[in-house]
């Protein structure tokens, strides 16, 4: 305690006798344009959506996702050509096609984080509140988007189903931070 | 002499006294507007350290509309002097 005070002491070369607490607070220090512009970017709604989509894409990629969704996915419909082709020719083509239906699925996954992402972000920005009302929101669009092919009933399920999905996940990295 | 004087007559000594009046108005002002929106805005259960989106939204347009009525209450009260009922 004495060491860092006789420290402070040495460093204000202005005798301030009278505020005592000036070693421990500094003046308020404005931000300037430039890191106002590069916060603003962070804030943007394309970027952040965009950067979500290519975080998903990253995720399933390095973390052995794709690796597994396209194994355990190919090996479902595997059409077993024995007599056809030898066994090394099998093998490459069972790795080919665990490689095209990870590439598809990695694509669905980035189109979902996007627009996940995209609507959270307009709609909280609309509405000038951090609430779950927002995650709800966003994941019944996504959902809804995502199976609105199979008529207005799946639409609904989706859209049910992915909110509370995404409700879920939202409470629990909050429980963590 | 007279070039020394501006126009309006003001010495040295009310022009400083001016600038201190309106120095501390300026400040207040900012005080104000800083606490209110805050106050405001921001939720005090503070689960991170960062402004969220829809905090940063909040007090975009808090801060607008603080500046904008205090503009027009000043433009009402320095226009006519006698506030209307």
């Amino acid at each position: 305690m004495a060491a860092s005070n006789s420290e402070n002491d040495s460093k204000n070369e202005i005798p301030s006798s009278s505020e005592a607490e000036q070693p421990q607070f500094q003046a308020i220090r404005m931000p300037t344009m430039e890191e106002i512009r590069a916060q603003e970017v962070w804030n943007n709604c394309a970027v952040r959506s965009v950067v979500s989509g290519v975080m998903v894409v990253v995720i399933f990629a390095g973390g052995g996702l794709g690796f597994f969704m396209g194994m355990f996915l190919g090996a479902l419909d595997n059409p077993i050509m024995q007599d056809e082709m030898t066994g090394r020719q099998q093998f490459v083509y069972n790795v080919k096609q665990m490689g095209r239906r990870s590439l598809s699925s990695a694509k669905a996954f980035a189109v979902m984080g996007l627009v996940f992402s995209a609507v959270e972000c307009v709609v909280e920005k609309a509405r000038a509140k951090h609430d779950t009302t927002n995650t709800v929101v966003a994941g019944c669009v996504t959902g809804g988007t995502m199976s609105a092919r199979g008529g207005p009933k799946a639409a609904c399920a989706g859209c049910a189903g992915f909110a509370a999905f995404s409700v879920l996940i939202e409470k629990f990295f909050d429980r963590h931070t | 002499m007279a070039a020394n004087n501006t126009p309006a007559g003001i010495d040295k000594e009310q022009a400083f006294g001016m600038a201190e009046t309106e120095m501390e108005y300026r400040v207040e002002l900012f005080n104000r507007l800083a606490q209110t929106c805050f106050n405001k805005c921001v939720d005090k259960r503070y689960k991170e350290s960062e402004l969220n989106m829809g905090e940063n939204s909040c007090i975009d347009r808090c801060v607008s509309k603080y500046w904008q009525v205090n503009g027009m209450i000043g433009q009402m009260l320095s226009a006519g002097g006698r506030p209307p009922i």
